[in-house]
């Protein structure tokens, strides 16, 4: 019976997400981004690091649907390529960010007094160094490649995540519930896992899905200084950088990783608005 | 009959920016198996945090338990270790909140809410938890096809049954109700005191109400014990309280309740405030409100003392006048 129970709330939570078209739409574009991410070797005309110098620097064309870059790479399959590499930093990021800060950010409001300002200075601390000097300098530390890039640009953005999360569950633990949670005979870890965790996820989703965009735009900026995941592994925002120089001359170069990019957000704020409309059972019409 | 709660002397103070908050200053009571404690004061007077430390919920810091004893079925309740003490919270003491409207989590259903505690304090799986929620809360009137429902779903007053049944799940010894009427309307305040009475006949469960409504305790309390400024002032059984009232205090609060039958303009309240309890009266603590108040009163602090049975009173005045 539980499980019915626990199956009819999912059930309720997609029917309340379905219900907002523009979520669903989030959600398809994500889908169809994850589907040519996971079938890429399929779908991808050329190979990534496939050059043809002769080629080099073409606009739209049959034989390239997007062009080609400077070493005559054709764009479109780098795009498609990309993404398996994008995708995953970007939402692997933000989920290291999310659940070290929420974590930190989590356990300062329980627990409050003397435990709460260490943990607090600490995050202050991290926040009057700029992440990006953060990233590079844990990124240097560790060495170049997609893990390492991931964990960096994640760890750069835990103090955001700390800070958020911080206030939303301050504002849970004065509710009575959590006062009640403790009659009944739960114990702190329980509370915050059961009570106070669900009741303060709306802040964490939509400072998770903007989270994303700028997660993307860090590990680029990580590549484009040697630091992040090395050529010729293709990832949108080194395209973008690698296209920077052209851009006069070649724009799809730029133009098309920047409209992936822009699209993956923008899909992950309209799936992140709806679920979380769709997590609160208020919102029920 | 046997003694199931027996506090001694507790003192609860909190430290804060304004100086110390004597919440509570040595109050002692004590409840027999199956009674119905009615503990009876105004607002900030100290019941709700005696309470709560009952249950051991009281934050610390900022709170200090600085003296006193709370005994619970014989064991020292402030000594046992925090394990202990979550697997008596919602089993053997649970406790009914003020307010409905906050006290439920806002994301759960009821059911699982109820199940919760179900499952914290017996060893039965999750489908076992629900069909024992689902009978809860049948028992307390509402349907169990609405335990998929949640909480703003419900009235306050169907809200307040919920708590209840979370309460009452695991038929625990000891129920702390801290003014379970006070945020409902008046026909609800009455469905919901049925109910606990009912509750009460059935299981016989030990009951301490807190509550500032006189009418709420006569009906179904059996004794009572008046708390002003964190110390009780009079204590005895409903009839020695109601018809036998000794202490001043005690009179101005039954003088402040309108009655039916008579056609007054205005209502009698007590004049003045309670005390700062930062900054409380050397003597009688209702000294400076009280129309009995003598040279005595002011400067010496009275002790509780027994007039006859169960009957203590805290005042100068109506020892003097029954010596």
């Amino acid at each position: 019976m539980k499980g019915n129970h626990k199956r009819s709330r999912l059930l309720g939570i997609w029917k309340r997400f379905s219900r907002s078209k523009t979520a669903m739409l989030g959600l398809a574009v994500l889908c169809i981004f994850i589907l040519l991410a996971v079938f890429a070797p399929l779908i991808a005309p050329y190979g990534y690091d496939e050059q043809n110098l002769r080629e080099a620097y073409q606009g739209i064309s049959m034989r390239h649907l997007l062009g080609t870059d400077n070493l005559g790479r054709d764009t479109l399959s780098r795009l498609i390529w990309g993404s398996r590499i994008s995708l995953v930093v970007g939402l692997l990021a933000v989920a290291i960010g999310a659940a070290v800060g929420g974590l930190i950010g989590s356990f300062a409001a329980f627990y409050g007094g003397r435990i709460d300002s260490v943990l607090m200075r600490v995050v202050d601390i991290m926040m009057a160094i700029p992440s990006m000097v953060l990233a590079i300098a844990i990124c240097a530390a560790l060495g170049p490649g997609l893990v390492n890039t991931m964990i960096a640009v994640g760890f750069s953005s835990v103090p955001t995540y700390a800070r958020v999360v911080r206030s939303a569950v301050l504002t849970i633990r004065q509710q009575e519930y959590i006062e009640a949670a403790g009659a009944i005979g739960s114990g702190n870890w329980r509370t915050i896992a059961k009570h106070i965790i669900p009741n303060s996820l709306a802040p964490i989703i939509v400072q998770a899905s903007l989270g994303v965009g700028n997660a993307i735009q860090s590990a680029a900026s990580m590549s484009f200084l040697g630091l992040g995941i090395q050529p010729p592994t293709p990832e949108w925002g080194a395209m973008l950088s690698t296209g920077r120089q052209f851009i006069r001359d070649y724009p799809m170069m730029v133009v098309a990783p920047g409209i992936c990019i822009m699209l993956v957000i923008s899909s992950l704020n309209l799936l992140g608005d709806g679920l979380r409309d769709a997590l609160d059972p208020r919102m029920k019409r | 009959m046997e003694k199931i709660l027996e506090i001694k002397d507790l003192g609860i103070r909190f430290k804060t920016d304004d100086g110390i908050v004597n919440a509570v200053n040595g109050v002692t009571l004590e409840l027999k198996k199956g009674e119905v404690l009615g503990l009876v004061g105004e607002t900030g007077a100290g019941k709700t945090t005696t309470a709560l430390a009952i249950m051991r919920l009281i934050q610390i810091p900022p709170g200090e338990i600085y003296q006193g004893s709370i005994l619970f079925e014989g064991r020292e309740i402030l000594d046992m270790s925090d394990k202990e003490m979550q697997q008596i919270r919602g089993d053997k003491i649970s406790m009914i909140f003020q307010d409905p409207m906050t006290s439920l989590n806002p994301v759960r259903t009821v059911g699982e809410q109820i199940a919760e505690v179900i499952r914290l304090h017996q060893k039965v799986s999750a489908a076992e938890a629900m069909r024992k929620a689902c009978e809860m809360l049948e028992m307390v009137g509402i349907p169990a096809e609405r335990s998929g429902e949640y909480p703003h779903q419900f009235s306050g007053g169907m809200k307040q049954r919920v708590i209840i049944a979370i309460a009452l799940a695991c038929r625990p010894d000891l129920l702390i109700a801290d003014e379970p009427t006070t945020a409902l309307d008046v026909t609800i305040q009455a469905q919901v005191m049925d109910l606990m009475e009912n509750l009460k006949k059935e299981f016989g469960t030990s009951m301490i109400l807190i509550t500032h409504d006189l009418g709420v305790v006569a009906e179904i309390c059996d004794k009572v014990a008046i708390i002003y400024a964190g110390e009780i002032l009079e204590y005895g059984t409903l009839e020695e309280i109601y018809n036998h009232t000794a202490h001043p205090y005690t009179q101005g609060l039954f003088d402040s309740v309108p009655d039916l039958d008579e056609d007054v303009r205005r209502l009698k309240p007590i004049d003045g405030l309670m005390p700062d309890p930062t900054d409380l009266p050397s003597g009688c603590k209702f000294a400076p409100r009280c129309a009995r108040c003598t040279e005595q009163c002011r400067t010496m602090h009275p002790d509780m003392t027994v007039l006859n049975g169960n009957h203590g009173v805290r005042c100068f005045a109506a020892l003097n006048r029954e010596g």
